[in-house]
């Protein structure tokens, strides 16, 4: 299996995807996991920018669903958008076509790098509960060996996780693509249901619900306008 | 580099051991410990006891832990005695959280994000998406930097302090502004992505957000915004690939 990419792009994709997933929790929380911010980087990397930044927005409508307050668990969209967004770049077809696979992809990424979260937090913590008799004497050592160590942990679950969303890049690549409309519809319908979603949720019933809905007729406005 | 400095540096990985047993206590006491290094000298009996409270359980946003470490780095140099530390510890999560998350999480960051997605809808390409990063993590440093003094140099008075400053004020009136922007971005992002498409595709593309919209409502413990794209873009392409 050959990888639809030169090594040199394919590392860097492999880093970006790294530091993305890295940012969703661990360091530096800047917002580059935000897939906006990470299909546009991916796609500079991946040489096609404006593939990139056109799946990092539908994957935003469907991050805008997440609201990540307290120990909540939720998606992981920044490698998956990396992945996605690489996949855009590199697919022959049309963008209206690539728009629902790379949807899929991110999707189906986002939802493994979720389901890996829990696993590092709870590694994490069996590394405390190991260490406890030092960390109650006060080792400061000990706590930034600790905090090291599950950065390093991190940066591997997003390095595996870029990687192996990579692999898959590589193989749908050699499933012949439709020339539909259909998948596109499917994914940009349900990324508006979800941030719709999201947004009255965060508004409940108070006045901020009265301007989300202010907000979205004159959106509508001016999206039928800019047709 | 003065300790605050480093202090303001090892805020940015807060969360790196994010963990069920003490959340982001190990990187609290990871981030406090420059700050801590003076009671070497001046208290070395209550050293070590400082840094193993320091790494204790603790939970707010991440953005505002700052506050905190400022404030418990100040009373341990203060010496206050160690249980009224850990009461202002624990009394420090809830509000330091809910703030945050009123200020940032449900403030800031959807109303610049969806900012950015009309400009990008709007043609202003890669730069709406630089400008983001700058203008956000501008806000986010500033408030790092005013965080860590802030507790510094209120210590056990912090409560009061957070309570008289512009956290609160900004927060009441960057939810509108959010929802306001989030509620323009959807169909604006939704009309861009769909630009060129026939005009039936546009109201199946409706269509297909209400009956989510809708099924989110009704059934919202099975069918979540991420379940439903999956079914659905996985159903669209199986039955391409099925019926070509």
């Amino acid at each position: 299996m050959t990888l639809p990419f030169d090594l040199s792009i394919a590392l860097g994709l492999l880093g970006w995807g790294t530091l993305v997933g890295l940012d969703l929790v661990s360091v530096p929380q800047m917002m580059i996991s935000r897939p906006l911010v990470a299909g546009t980087i991916a796609g500079a990397i991946a040489g096609d920018v404006a593939s990139g930044m056109r799946v990092g927005l539908l994957l935003e409508l469907f991050a805008l669903d997440v609201l990540a307050v307290g120990a909540a668990r939720y998606p992981d969209y920044g490698p998956a958008t990396v992945v996605a967004s690489a996949f855009a770049a590199a697919s022959p077809g049309a963008w209206q076509v690539v728009l629902g696979p790379a949807a899929l992809l991110g999707l189906l990424l986002a939802r493994l790098g979720g389901w890996t979260l829990p696993y590092l937090r709870h590694a994490n913590a069996r590394v405390v509960q190991l260490h406890s008799a030092e960390l109650a004497a006060g080792e400061l050592g000990r706590i930034e060996a600790i905090h090291w160590l599950s950065l390093i942990r991190d940066a591997v679950r997003s390095f595996a996780l870029t990687g192996f969303g990579l692999l898959l890049v590589a193989l749908w690549l050699r499933i012949p693509t439709h020339g539909e409309w259909l998948p596109a519809i499917a994914a940009v319908g349900a990324a508006m249901a979800a941030a719709w979603n999201g947004a009255v949720r965060t508004a409940g019933r108070g006045l901020r619900l009265t301007w989300v809905e202010a907000g979205a007729v004159a959106g509508l406005l001016w999206a039928v306008w800019a047709r | 580099m003065t300790a605050r400095i480093r202090a303001l540096l090892r805020l940015f990985a807060i969360q790196a051991s994010w963990n069920y047993e003490r959340m982001q206590g190990i990187g609290m006491g990871y981030a406090a410990a420059p700050l801590l290094e003076g009671l070497k000298t001046t208290a070395p009996g209550r050293y070590a006891e400082a840094v193993a409270r320091s790494a204790e359980y603790f939970n707010c946003h991440p953005y505002l832990a700052g506050v905190a470490v400022g404030a418990l780095a100040r009373t341990e140099e203060d010496g206050v005695p160690g249980p009224l530390i850990q009461r202002l510890r624990t009394a420090l999560c809830g509000p330091l959280g809910a703030l945050g998350d009123q200020v940032f999480w449900a403030g800031l960051l959807p109303a610049l994000m969806a900012l950015t997605m009309v400009a990008v809808a709007g043609g202003a390409g890669a730069w709406a998406v630089v400008s983001f990063l700058i203008v956000f993590n501008g806000v986010r440093l500033a408030t790092a930097w005013w965080g860590l003094r802030t507790g510094l140099e209120t210590g056990l008075q912090v409560a009061g302090a957070m309570q008289r400053s512009w956290l609160p004020r900004v927060g009441s009136w960057l939810g509108p502004a959010a929802g306001f922007l989030v509620g323009f971005a959807v169909p604006a992002s939704g009309g861009y992505l769909l630009r060129g498409a026939p005009t039936g595709a546009l109201a199946s593309t409706l269509g297909i957000a209400i009956v989510g919209i809708v099924l989110f409502h009704r059934l919202p413990a099975m069918v979540t915004a991420l379940r439903y794209g999956l079914a659905l873009v996985g159903a669209a392409l199986l039955w391409l690939w099925l019926v070509p």
